[in-house]
């Protein structure tokens, strides 16, 4: 019998209830981190667990990474029930495509219904890893160039069912061994993926078995309720009002010679608790990689927001319910229609989209948005392959090998490692002594750049040089920085990161700088100079802490030089504060 | 004699064993500005209860074992050393940017976390080895030099040595710390490749920081422990608790201070392993520790206690990786000074803030204004307000029921109790949570395991998290109140010896796997013949560090013997790691290369008796014969109340029921049925 109707659950069944199904998102991402195969995942933690409910609706998303799950498993989910309307027990579902709610190609997601066994369907389970290889027409997962999906090249599998009755398909194993590059990597990525699914799985028939499914669906409900309530009143908190604000992405081949401007209007309604953002007054889709997604774009517009909503409110349908996204139909952001690329989709235009947002929010009122969160994916974070000298075996695999990113916030400094604003610092960074195990290179240098932050009353992070090169052998690199031309901007008067930059090192030492978008080889005796952006500011430089401004110094981050001109405090060679004179700079 | 000496954040707990076995526990309150004298005051009550004088008491004490918090709370507080950090040239970071990754990815309120060094004392030192330990960049020895001149300058007290791959090639690492000790006598260095031989620069590194950080600290804390219990009379050998859950003498372990970072705790999975396999069937236990602030979860599988590698000072990817394999304890902020209030939505929400010693629970009347964990265990009649820690502290009923009306009941809109009984609901799910976390980490179904309830609150919701998980047993042993003290009486001497040498099973090197377990062998037996001389017994394990092909993180595989003689051996190593695999992951890869990482030997010498001692039954007044108790679905039922003492052994007995000793006080829920065992503990049939 389903009690739904009739069960009405006090504050701590509630606290309780959500507890143990978050409980479940971390049990499944345990096991995909310690039993992944490539550096991506065991590494780099670069995938997501979440549950929605059988309606679609996210549910919970616990510990993810905000880009892959905010809006995208309640498409993806939909997708499954439109394909496969008669779910089975022990189906599990293939989705790739960015045409029907997934991020982008390179993230694998696999959906399995949670049904019981009467045969009723409860919740869906989504496992969303980011792969080391997803058999695309050049060795990288970010194909920034391609000027459409057939150039990018991945197999694209929209919900495709690839378990029966929990055995695997191994017709769709069979494509992807013959298409994936180093197969039994990506075959024990899946596999480990499987596991996580079938753990979620168990653990959600058990917990439906004992409260009682009819409780668990009217949990649902009432945690959606709560969740709106506590949306409604943060937005209550914030100032009303309306403001754009735009980024610019810089220019690669495919896109307009000035660069993809992304333009974000939001408007905080506080009256009727609603934030909306229309991202309706952008370019057309364009024919490149750059592309982002519906489920990217929906998810931006959320973060750009969500970073500034009180922690404590849930992120689940149930907040988004105050949340209205206007989107543009076959946009560069928006809705992209097959077969545009949408292969870099979660990375470098998204991050402009959620950048472009968080300064409107910055515009609104002094407590909301943030500097503008470095840029991605520079030559650190390049997807390398070749073969091994030391084995005579192929790689391939993305390296995460140093980022910041992090930018000022209203009430506090940049978070240094975010990697980019749509993975908000979930990510892991790469250990130098495991990358230089598993893959040929040799990483000389890794360290954080002076007066490279956007400076501010709390600025952002330094941005960091990273140079690596092959050993033994030669190796291709793929990455599509940006950030050259357009570096990023502070907010409410704080000041932009340092530009990002990119060179080979020849084996005489001559620094030539590369493109930004490039897929090259780095041959044996050279090295690739990866220069990556830290984060804007925020808020006005002159007005930062001055004791603050003083342990940046102390630790090397800041100059005196520039602890005197832009941040207006005058440090002594003793390194203390010199009063008087911080006064007279400051009052002037 | 033998004294075995936990200091908490509250008490500092203390067990004699007599020669005879027998055991009585004492508890002081903790001294946080001189700790050794909360050790002291604990003795002085020993010694007072068999009307001795301290000297003549501790002159008869052979072994004094000593759990600490001395090192966590100067690293909590920022009291260690200055101390500098020596890394490779071009690799400043590697303690700024540690590995990455965070929690709350929407909270920007949270500021990123200061490196363990600043990078204001870090030298970059122009060296460079590769992983095979072929030297890419030769030791540029008049740097070394100059940075020496520098760390002099700045009169730096400790410094941390961590080179990129010194586990391949450890001689820039070994060259540096001699040119140290010549040109910077007495100041004390920490070299990573001797601490913790292990991959991961940054855990390598982190390691050696903050060892190096606590051993001018350590050093002076254990030289004053050890003076002071000499000067009042006691001549005995002093050990002290590591986190690897075994004990060294106190001057070795000033060597080491790291090792003491989880002094006190990790000694609960050690008394839980003793009475899980004398007094239970389960092939596995969950020990949980109760505390003022945190409740603490380790596990015993099939007699093992698993350990982690990821042990973090604060929380995770906001405080510092110790780097160091130490017994796995999960920590969650859920103790009986955990504040509960009800946010602007209506959700009940319990800790991790906590009213902790000052002010303390509101019941206490020592200040606190916020209703915590233990005044609704008050109100809902668990604690006798007149009996608490044996009538030490009388509690205030009226002043709990007040606060838990104000600010739960009524934004709740519940009744008083019904509100009372949420809160220790939902601080069980915290603690169940915690639980579940290190079950699935470690592959531990609570289904086949026991739950083994140590520390004085214990006994309040044992039965209720056995339910919630489906644990078959909850064991409360006597020493309970106790646990790490107890712990610490029968633990052994105990050190492990790691090595890295890489092999798989497709190109399985027999030869070279048995010459690392052979090294390793004869460490173990060294430290058999010096520290352990003497011991009862003694014995070594080896085991392996194994993943599938291209995997990072290990598992632990034990291994059957230490050297390998043939094909059979390994083809059961690696159907060993499938099993593990699939016991802890649920999936397992038959036909993946296994490659096997890092290798172990742990030895441990048994400096103690037979465990099993007894308390000495504890004096106190009288109990009354019951008291009114609310039970969630039973409302309010006269509920008898028990004293161990006055129990059979074997009889059974169904709930509702109170257990009460001066220490502890255990609920059993209707439905629940408990008897005392032989051993004293009281065994609960959730």
């Amino acid at each position: 019998m389903d009690s739904e109707q009739n069960s009405k659950l006090d504050g701590a069944k509630l606290a309780i209830l959500s507890n143990r199904l978050g409980g479940i998102c971390r049990k499944m991402g345990n096991t995909l981190l310690r039993t992944g195969r490539s550096g991506v995942l065991n590494r780099a933690k670069d995938f997501s667990c979440c549950i929605v409910t059988r309606d679609c609706e996210l549910l919970t998303a616990e510990e993810s990474l905000p880009i892959h799950v905010l809006s995208g498993p309640d498409l993806m989910a939909r997708s499954m029930h439109e394909f496969h309307p008669d779910l089975k027990k022990g189906d599990v579902f293939l989705h790739n495509s960015p045409y029907h709610g997934d991020s982008h190609p390179a993230d694998h997601t696999l959906l399995m219904p949670v049904i019981d066994d009467d045969g009723v369907h409860h919740f869906t389970l989504l496992v969303k890893a980011h792969q080391a290889d997803i058999g695309n027409s050049i060795p990288t997962t970010y194909h920034g160039t391609a000027r459409d999906v057939y150039e990018e090249g991945a197999l694209i599998f929209p919900a495709v069912k690839v378990a029966d009755n929990y055995q695997v398909i191994d017709d769709i194993i069979r494509m992807c061994r013959m298409r994936i590059r180093v197969p039994d990597q990506w075959y024990g990525d899946f596999l480990a993926m499987l596991g996580a699914t079938y753990i979620g799985e168990r653990e959600l028939l058990a917990l439906g078995t004992e409260v009682g499914w009819g409780i668990l669906h009217g949990f649902t409900n009432q945690w959606f309720d709560y969740s709106e309530k506590r949306m409604i009143q943060a937005i209550q908190s914030m100032p009303a009002g309306s403001a754009i604000a735009q980024s610019t992405h810089d220019a690669i081949p495919g896109t307009p010679s000035e660069g993809i401007t992304i333009t974000s209007k939001v408007t905080i309604d506080t009256d009727a608790a609603m934030i909306v953002v229309d991202l309706t007054d952008n370019s057309e889709a364009m024919a490149c990689g750059l592309n982002v997604s519906e489920a990217c774009t929906r998810t931006s517009a959320m973060i750009g927001i969500f970073n500034s909503v009180e922690n404590s409110v849930p992120k689940n349908a149930g907040a988004f319910r105050r949340v209205k996204l206007h989107l543009k139909d076959n946009g560069v952001v928006g809705i992209p229609r097959h077969p545009i690329s949408c292969s870099a989709s979660t990375t470098n235009l998204a991050d402009r989209v959620q950048n472009s947002t968080m300064r409107a929010m910055a515009e609104i009122g002094d407590g909301l948005g943030m500097g503008e969160i470095g840029c991605f994916c520079p030559p650190s974070t390049s997807v390398v392959s070749g073969i091994d000298p030391r084995n005579g075996k192929p790689y391939v695999n993305q390296l995460f090998l140093g980022h910041t990113a992090g930018a000022g916030a209203p009430h506090e400094d940049a978070w240094m490692t975010m990697l980019h604003a749509g993975n908000g610092g979930m990510c892991y960074i790469d250990s130098v002594e495991l990358d230089e195990i598993y893959t040929p290179i040799r990483v000389t240098k890794r360290r954080l750049i002076p007066d490279s932050e956007g400076a501010g009353r709390y600025r952002g992070a330094p941005g960091i040089e990273v140079e690596l090169g092959p050993v033994d052998c030669r190796m291709e690199a793929g990455f599509v920085a940006d950030g050259n031309i357009h570096n990023p901007l502070g907010a409410r008067a704080g000041g932009a990161a340092a530009r990002s930059d990119q060179f080979r090192r020849t084996a005489d030492g001559t620094l030539e700088r590369l493109e930004q978008c490039s897929q090259i080889w780095i041959e044996d005796g050279e090295t690739l100079v990866s220069i990556a952006c830290g984060g804007g500011g925020y808020g006005d430089p002159k007005t930062r802490d001055m004791e603050r401004v003083l342990r940046d110094v102390a630790e090397g981050l800041v100059s005196r030089e520039r602890a005197a001109d832009v941040y207006r405090v005058i440090i002594t060679e003793d390194m203390e504060i010199a009063g008087p004179a911080t006064q007279a700079a400051r009052a002037g | 004699m033998r004294f075995a000496c936990d200091t908490g954040g509250t008490f500092t707990d203390l067990i004699v064993e007599g020669d005879d076995g027998a055991l009585a526990l004492y508890k002081a309150p903790t001294t946080p500005n001189d700790p050794v004298l909360g050790v002291l005051d604990a003795l002085a009550l020993a010694a007072r209860d068999r009307d001795m004088e301290l000297s003549e008491f501790l002159g008869q004490g052979e072994m004094l074992i000593h759990g600490t918090t001395h090192a966590i709370n100067a690293i909590i507080t920022g009291n260690t050393a200055k101390t500098a950090f020596l890394t490779t040239q071009g690799h400043p970071d590697i303690l700024v940017l540690r590995e990455g990754g965070r929690i709350e990815p929407f909270n920007f309120r949270i500021p990123y976390p200061e490196p363990y060094i600043p990078r204001a004392l870090t030298f970059e030192v122009p060296e460079r080895m590769d992983g095979e330990g072929r030297v890419v960049q030769a030791l540029d020895k008049a740097a070394v030099m100059d940075i020496i001149g520098a760390l002099k300058a700045q009169n730096i007290e400790a410094v941390a040595v961590c080179f990129l791959w010194s586990i391949a090639n450890p001689a820039h690492e070994i060259r540096v710390g001699e040119l140290l000790a010549e040109y910077l006598p007495g100041v004390p260095v920490s070299l990573s490749h001797i601490l913790n031989p292990a991959l991961r620069e940054y855990r390598r590194a982190s390691a050696a920081a903050i060892d190096a950080s606590l051993k001018p600290l350590m050093e002076r804390y254990l030289g004053s422990l050890t003076e002071r219990l000499t000067a009042a009379g006691f001549q005995g050998r002093t050990l002290v608790l590591t986190s690897q859950g075994g004990m060294i003498d106190a001057i070795e372990l000033a060597g080491a201070p790291i090792h003491a970072i989880n002094s006190g705790p990790s000694m609960a999975p050690i008394a839980g392993r003793y009475y899980a396999s004398s007094e239970c069937t389960e092939p596995n236990a969950i020990v949980a520790d109760t505390g003022g602030t945190t409740y603490d979860v380790s596990l015993v599988r099939r007699g093992r206690i698993p350990k982690t590698r990821e042990t973090w000072i604060g929380q995770p990817f906001r405080g510092h990786m110790t780097g160091f394999p130490s017994i796995d304890i999960k920590s969650v902020g859920a103790g009986g000074g955990s504040i509960a209030r009800v946010d602007d939505g209506g959700i009940l929400f319990v800790g991790p803030e906590s009213a902790g010693a000052a002010p303390g629970p509101v019941c206490y009347s020592t200040g606190g204004t916020q209703p915590t964990l233990t005044d609704a265990c008050l109100v809902l009649g668990y604690l006798d307000p007149d009996y608490f820690l044996g009538g030490a502290l009388a509690l205030n009923t009226g002043a709990a029921e007040a606060v838990i009306e104000e600010k739960i009941a009524g934004p709740l809109g519940l009744e008083l109790a019904a509100a009372a009984a949420a809160i220790v609901e939902v601080a069980t799910e915290n603690m169940v949570q915690a639980i579940t976390e290190i079950t699935v980490n470690q592959g531990i179904d609570p289904a086949d395991a026991v739950l083994i309830g140590g520390g004085g609150a214990a006994g309040l919701n044992s039965v209720f998290i056995a339910r919630r998980l489906g644990c078959p047993r909850v064991l409360i042993p006597e020493t309970g109140a106790g646990l790490s003290a107890y712990g610490a009486t029968i633990s052994d001497l105990t050190t492990e010896f790691r090595s890295i040498f890489f092999t798989t099973s497709e190109d399985w090197d027999e030869e070279a796997a048995n010459e690392v377990l052979a090294a390793l062998g004869a460490k173990c037996q060294a430290f058999i013949d010096g520290p352990g001389a003497g011991a009862a017994e003694h014995r070594i394990e080896f085991g392996v560090e194994a993943r599938y092909a291209s995997q990072v993180w290990e598992i632990d595989v034990p291994l059957a013997s230490g050297q390998f003689g043939g094909d059979a051996d390994l083809q059961k190593l690696i159907a060993d790691f499938h099993a593990a695999h699939e016991e802890i992951f649920a999936i397992n890869d038959p036909s993946s290369i296994v490659e096997f990482v890092g290798w172990t030997a742990s030895v441990a010498c048994k400096l103690a008796g037979a465990p099993g001692g007894r308390l000495a039954a504890g004096v106190g007044p009288e109990l009354s014969g019951s008291r009114p108790i609310y039970f969630e679905g039973a409302g309010i039922v006269d509920t008898p109340v028990h004293s161990p003492a006055q129990l059979l052994p074997g009889r059974e007995i169904s709930g509702p029921a109170i257990i009460e000793t001066p220490f502890t006080t255990i609920v059993i829920d209707p439905g629940a049925r408990f008897h005392l065992t032989d051993a004293g503990s009281i065994n609960i049939t959730p």
